[in-house]
C-alpha cells in the first residue's frame, strides 16, 4: 500500500503526537496569489502521527520550516490512492480550517478544485 | 520510605448487553506489574470482577486501561483517590488512545512499552518530581526484555466459571506491520513486527498455571518462518489456545493443529468462496473458527449487512462476534469519520463497539443499531452463546483428555461465577 511518489514533491518529516517521529508527504503550490500547502498521509511510510490527528501542529511545523505564515495560507489534506482493493483508501482532498469547530473544520473537495492548483 | 505500596486497578466498564459476560484476567495490568522495580510492592484490584477498596492503605495508585470504556471510569477512581492525597498514574493502551484527556485527570500518564522505564518513573515519585507525561511512543524496548507477567497477582477464583477456570492471556509477540482500517496497534505497538524470542515464550508459556491460554498477538500470520518455529516449540507443551488469523498454510495449519490450536478468531468480511473455504481449512484441522463482522464499513448497505450475516449459516461457524464500526482515536476510520463531519457521539463510554457513535454512508445510524441487534439475535436464534461456547468447551476437554492433561472443574467452584454467587438448575425440579 504505498503512496505514488506523484503526489509530492518531498517527504516532510514532523513531530507528531508525543513527539512521535512521523512522515507525511509535502506538496507547496502558488496560484493566483496564495499559498496551497498540501501534506498527503504515507499510511505504512508513516513511522507516528498521521496528518490529520497531528493537525495545525503539523501545518505550523511546515509554516516553520518553510516561512510561511499560516494564516495567509490554504491547507489541504490528502488521501493519496495506495490503488487498494478498499474503497476507504480512495482519493480524497480536504480543506482544512483550524479557526472552526471539530465537527466543520474539513471540507471536502471537488475534483475541478483539486485540478485547478495541482494540473 | 524503603518499600513502596503501590494499588493497581483495572477499571471496570459497562458490558454489552445481550451477550454472556465472560471476564478474562486482563494481561496489561501483570505485564505493566512485571517490569516494577523490586521495592514496589503490588495490591491488584481488577474492579470487574470486585470492588475497589479505597480505605486499603497505599503510597501510590496506578490505573492500566485497556478499553476506551474504561477511561472514563479510570478519570473518576483517580478523583477519589486524589480526595484522600493520593497521586494516581496511568497507563496502557487507552490511556495512550486518550493520553489528552487523561493527563488531566491524573498526576502522570505513561506512554509507551513498560520494560526497563518504571525505575525511573518510582525513582521520580520518591523524590517528588513525578512527570506529568513519561512519553516513550514509538521507542520500544528490547523485545528481549520482556520477561513473564506477574500472574500470581490474580486472585485466581474470580476468574471462574461454574468451576471452570478462564484461559490466561498471553503474548508471543509485539507489534502488527499491517496497518487496519479500523486498528490503532500500529500506533500503539509500531509498525514492526517484533516477535519475543521463541526460548523465552517458551519459558513463558510453560510457567502458567493453565492448560488454556488465549494468545493476544494481533496477528500470528505475520512472519511464516517464526510462527512455525514456534507451534513447533510450544506444541511439547501440550497447552490448548486461542488466537487470531494463523497463516492460511497446509503445513501452518497442521503445525498450529498439533501445538493445540483451539480456536481463532476469523475476521468474515464478505461473503466469497474465499472466507468459506478459509473457515473450512481451519476445520479440516480440527481448529474452530470464531466468526468476527465488522457492520457499518461505507460499503455496506443494511440488505449487504443481512446477506452477510445470513451467510454465516453456510459456513458452519463455531461462534460468531458482531461489532459495529468504531472510530478509536489514532485509526484511520477515525480520521476519516472525523474529516467527513460524522462523528456524533464522543462519549468513550459510548466505544464499545456495540453501539453506533457515528453516521454510517448508506444507512441511518438506527438502521445499524437495528442489524447489530438483529446480527446477533439471528446467529444466536437455535443456539445459545453459551451453548456453541460449551460446544467449544467440550471438544477442547475431549482434546485434552485423550491427551491427559484434562483438569476437571473445580466442585468447591460450582456455585459460583467470577466470584458471585450462582443458582445452578442441575439436579433441581
Amino acid at each position: 500500500m504505498k503512496v505514488p511518489s506523484h503526489y509530492y514533491d518531498e517527504i516532510f518529516d514532523f513531530k507528531g503526537q508525543w513527539d512521535m517521529p512521523s512522515s507525511c508527504g509535502l506538496k507547496i503550490r502558488s496560484v493566483d496569489g496564495v499559498t496551497y500547502v498540501i501534506v498527503i498521509e504515507l499510511y505504512q511510510e508513516n513511522p507516528g502521527t498521521s496528518v490529520t490527528y497531528a493537525g495545525q501542529s503539523l501545518a505550523e511545523q511546515i509554516c516553520a520550516c518553510k516561512g510561511l505564515d499560516l494564516e495567509k495560507i490554504v491547507y489541504w489534506e490528502c488521501n493519496p490512492d495506495t490503488n487498494s482493493k478498499l474503497s476507504f483508501y480512495d482519493e480524497e482532498y480536504f480543506e482544512v480550517d483550524f479557526h472552526a469547530d471539530l465537527q466543520h473544520r474539513y471540507r471536502r473537495l471537488t475534483e475541478e478544485e483539486v485540478k485547478r492548483v495541482l494540473s | 520510605m524503603d518499600r513502596i505500596k503501590l494499588k493497581l486497578i483495572y477499571p471496570k466498564w459497562q458490558k454489552l448487553r445481550g451477550q454472556t459476560t465472560f471476564n478474562l484476567p486482563p494481561h496489561g495490568p501483570v505485564a505493566f506489574a512485571a517490569t516494577l522495580p523490586e521495592y514496589v510492592d503490588v495490591s491488584f484490584t481488577d474492579e470487574n470482577v470486585e470492588e475497589i477498596n479505597f480505605d486499603e492503605p497505599c503510597d501510590v495508585v496506578a490505573l492500566s486501561m485497556m478499553l476506551s470504556t474504561q477511561v472514563k471510569r479510570g478519570w473518576a477512581i483517580a478523583e477519589e483517590y486524589h480526595r484522600r492525597g493520593i497521586q494516581v498514574m496511568a497507563g496502557g493502551i487507552s490511556t495512550m488512545l486518550h493520553a489528552e484527556e487523561t493527563v488531566n485527570h491524573v498526576d502522570s500518564v505513561f506512554l509507551g512499552e513498560s520494560e526497563g522505564r518504571q525505575e525511573q518513573v518510582f525513582e521520580d515519585w520518591k523524590k517528588g518530581c513525578l512527570k506529568k507525561v513519561y512519553n516513550y511512543m514509538g521507542q520500544q524496548p528490547p523485545i528481549e526484555s520482556v520477561g513473564p507477567c506477574r500472574r500470581d497477582l490474580y486472585k485466581r477464583e474470580l476468574y471462574n466459571h461454574k468451576g471452570v477456570q478462564m484461559v490466561d492471556l498471553f503474548h508471543a509477540s509485539r507489534g502488527c506491520r499491517f496497518s487496519c482500517y479500523p486498528c490503532a496497534v500500529s500506533y500503539l505497538g509500531g509498525r514492526k513486527f517484533r516477535p519475543r524470542p521463541i526460548d523465552k515464550v517458551v519459558e513463558d508459556m510453560a510457567s502458567i498455571d493453565n492448560n488454556r491460554l488465549f494468545i493476544v498477538d494481533n496477528s500470528l500470520a505475520q512472519n511464516k518462518e517464526w510462527e512455525m518455529e514456534l507451534f513447533r516449540a510450544i506444541a511439547p507443551l501440550k497447552k490448548k489456545w486461542i488466537s487470531h488469523t494463523i497463516e492460511d498454510d497446509p503445513e501452518v495449519l497442521d503445525l498450529a493443529a498439533k501445538a493445540g490450536a483451539w480456536y481463532v478468531y476469523q475476521a468474515v468480511y464478505d461473503t466469497s468462496d474465499y472466507i468459506k473455504e478459509r473457515v473450512k481449512r481451519y476445520h479440516d484441522y480440527g481448529i474452530g473458527v470464531e466468526g468476527t463482522i465488522l457492520l457499518g464499513l461505507d460499503n455496506q448497505t443494511v440488505d449487504d449487512c443481512k446477506r452477510l450475516i445470513d451467510f454465516l449459516g453456510e459456513i458452519d461457524l463455531d461462534l460468531a462476534e458482531f461489532t459495529v464500526l468504531t472510530p478509536f482515536p489514532h485509526t484511520k476510520v477515525y480520521d476519516d469519520l472525523l474529516r467527513q463531519g460524522r462523528i456524533f457521539d464522543f462519549d468513550w463510554d459510548h466505544y464499545n463497539a456495540g453501539q453506533v457513535v457515528f453516521q454510517p454512508k448508506l444507512m441511518t445510524p438506527d438502521e445499524l443499531q437495528d442489524v447489530y441487534d438483529y446480527a446477533w439475535k439471528s446467529f444466536y436464534a437455535t443456539e445459545s452463546q453459551e451453548a456453541k461456547m460449551f460446544r467449544l468447551f467440550c471438544n477442547v476437554a475431549l482434546r485434552e483428555m485423550n491427551e491427559g492433561t484434562y483438569r476437571p472443574r473445580d466442585r468447591k467452584l460450582a456455585n459460583r461465577s467470577f466470584g458471585k454467587e450462582v443458582k445452578r438448575n442441575i439436579g433441581t425440579k
